[in-house]
């Protein structure tokens, strides 16, 4: 009998944490979804308990498409994707769904060469590169790029992503802008058949595969090349300049971005001068009709801290913030919000 | 005229005396490796603050996962309120009760259920409970048990699933050991069956029952497939067994996939600690069994 009251004891003590951490109500708001900006809302929910501590914001990254998915199901108050939802998944949504911008990010080029040196490519070659028509590292059309830099006569390895993500939303995005054989063959979405490569689990998985394999090429999420400190291009933009991928130029990308009325814009390819070209918008999604009105409010009262505040902490984080001019257009939406 | 072929013979047994031997080095080896590198990777992040705080956001040193160690103790204890019960008392039926064909299927049932992918039962808790909520029709009113939305009630729920069928099968086993001359004597001066089975076969087994509840909640303490879908992961305290709840296994699964050096060394040290855990449980385990041998034997 002793060993069954030591087992309960067990028990009971492992249990008695819950009431006591039961005993200050709290409101907890939960969401999920894009991996990409989980750092930055990391940040902001961190810093926002300070702000009000009645609250806490719970997020959980979980993909795109799986944040799309949770506020289609509503097992959670708000959503995050990296690209916007379609027309046709919008129509599956039982309410109005909100699209709010909140930071944008690069996708880079990166690559396993000897001694990593800094590369140049243009749109059509990085076309060329993912359909597999470029075989050769010593290809005239790398070399002719980049003068001064000796490339080996080496195969490319092609390395993408296996997983669904709004990171492979921008690239195939950015290269279906530039190219309608891409734009026919292989099109946009947050996953693509490849033509060419293989696949590989999230950043990290492609951050692996590139670094083992010797003449591989993949992208990434700018802030993960630079955390891992990895090689990335500079990318030829639309006006003709090569650029190096920095939150400085996402941000010019930024203001030179069309953005439409529902704030599902892509970024791609803009006209701006010193502009990245490979950038995307990360947004939230919330219903326009909250249905539980404390949440609701809590929820408002943050997303308006985020837009002001909360865009102020990006650029620390490898983020681009939205410009002034857009903060002002999402905060009128914010006060559309209804609990 | 033998000595050739008694030669070869020896030679024989000393290979596959050193080729067994290599295979049993082969068994132990991986466990080895495992510890040592995660001791490697994990220590210098294991410290104080690893056990009492928060974790903190990229940028500001310091943080740990507080929260998702005692939300792996709480869902442990969750899983371990709907698992032993009905783990334990079915394992009872199987070996006191039951009927031959009956407890054919269910035992087919349990090996079956032991056999599911981890993520399998994630995913029907979550069809089951995290998109609808559980809810009971009383005489017309609608009673909720549990709300629609990811908890720990969900993934204690969803742990303490996967642990019935290990407890019922190894209950049963345990239960069966104990000598039919117990029974039957507590029977034969007159003790009700009820009370056979609970103050002399349950009691006589006791031991073993334990040791399988135990391998149980070491089995499931490391999934983290099944938690995603349930219990979902909290940067926070749970103040509420129906909110989200962190846990280990899901804390260093997001540490592990982030871009930041410093999460990557706060997974390993999650890592570290989810598996002295582990065999803090398996050592416990051994220390009963080896109770329960020399009892016995004396």
């Amino acid at each position: 009998m002793k060993l069954l009251n030591r087992c309960t004891l067990i028990a009971g003590a492992a249990l008695a944490f819950a009431p006591l951490n039961s005993a200050f109500a709290q409101m907890l708001i939960n969401g999920a979804g894009a991996t990409f900006p989980a750092p930055i809302y990391q940040k902001w929910f961190y810093e926002y308990a300070k702000v009000d501590p009645a609250i806490r914001i719970n997020y959980q990254s979980i993909g795109s498409g799986g944040g799309q998915q949770q506020i289609r199901a509503e097992t959670v108050t708000f959503g995050a994707s990296d690209g916007p939802m379609s027309d046709a998944d919008l129509a599956k949504v039982p309410r109005k769904l909100l699209h709010i911008p909140t930071v944008a990010g690069a996708d880079v080029l990166t690559y396993n060469l000897p001694g990593n040196p800094k590369l140049k490519v243009d749109g059509p070659t990085l076309v060329d590169l993912f359909l597999g028509k470029i075989t050769k590292w010593n290809d005239p059309r790398l070399t002719g790029q980049n003068p001064g830099v000796s490339l080996p006569d080496q195969d490319i390895v092609v390395v993408h992503r296996s997983d669904g993500s709004g990171t492979t939303y921008i690239w195939v995005d950015y290269l279906s802008n530039i190219s309608k054989e891409w734009e026919t063959r292989v099109g946009r979405g947050t996953s693509v058949n490849w033509p060419v490569g293989l696949g590989a689990k999230g950043n990290e998985g492609v951050t692996g595969q590139v670094k083992q394999l010797p003449g591989a090429v993949g992208y990434v999420e700018l802030i993960y090349a630079k955390q891992n400190k990895l090689p990335y291009a500079d990318v030829k933009n639309a006006a003709g300049h090569y650029i190096t991928p920095s939150i400085e130029s996402v941000t010019e990308a930024l203001a030179t971005a069309k953005i439409p009325d529902d704030f599902r814009f892509s970024m791609v390819n803009p006209p701006g001068e010193k502009a990245y070209p490979i950038a995307g918008a990360t947004w939230l999604l919330v219903y326009a009709e909250q249905q539980d009105a404390a949440k609701g409010r809590k929820l408002v009262e943050f997303l308006n801290w985020a837009m002001t505040k909360g865009e102020s902490m990006a650029a620390a984080l490898d983020y681009a913030p939205l410009p002034e001019a857009v903060q002002k257009r999402v905060l009128e939406r914010i006060k559309t919000i209804k609990y | 005229m033998t000595a050739p072929n008694h030669r070869r013979r020896r030679f024989k047994n000393a290979l596959m005396q050193v080729f067994t031997c290599v295979c049993a080095v082969l068994v132990t080896l991986p466990l080895f490796l495992v510890f040592f590198y995660l001791l490697k990777s994990g220590i210098g992040a294991v410290n104080g603050h690893f056990f009492t705080q928060l974790p903190a956001p990229p940028g500001e040193t310091g943080g740990g996962m507080a929260n998702a160690i005692v939300g792996t103790f709480e869902l442990l204890g969750l899983a371990a309120l709907v698992g032993v019960p009905v783990g334990v008392l079915g394992g009872v039926f199987l070996s006191e009760y039951g009927h031959s064909r009956l407890n054919w299927w269910v035992r087919f049932a349990a090996d079956v259920l032991n056999g599911v992918p981890s993520i399998i039962w994630g995913m029907v808790v979550y069809g089951l409970i995290v998109r609808h909520g559980l809810g009971l029709n009383l005489f017309g009113a609608q009673v909720g048990l549990i709300d629609r939305g990811y908890s720990a009630w969900a993934g204690g729920l969803v742990l303490g699933l996967m642990m019935i069928p290990l407890i019922m099968r190894t209950s049963e086993e345990v239960l069966r050991l104990v000598p039919n001359g117990y029974r039957e004597a507590a029977l034969a001066l007159g003790i009700a069956q009820w009370r056979t089975v609970v103050q002399i076969v349950v009691r006589t087994a006791l031991k073993g029952i334990i040791t399988g509840i135990l391998l149980a909640l070491a089995r499931v303490a490391g999934e983290t497939a099944p938690l995603i879908f349930t219990a979902f992961g909290n940067q926070f305290w749970n103040r509420s067994l129906a909110d989200p709840i962190a846990a280990l296994p899901l804390q260093i699964y997001y540490y592990a996939i982030g871009p930041y050096e410093d999460w990557h060394r706060q997974a390993w040290a999650g890592a570290l600690v989810l598996l002295l855990l582990i065999t803090v449980i398996n050592v416990s385990v051994r220390v009963l069994t080896r109770d329960r041998f020399s009892q016995r034997h004396s």
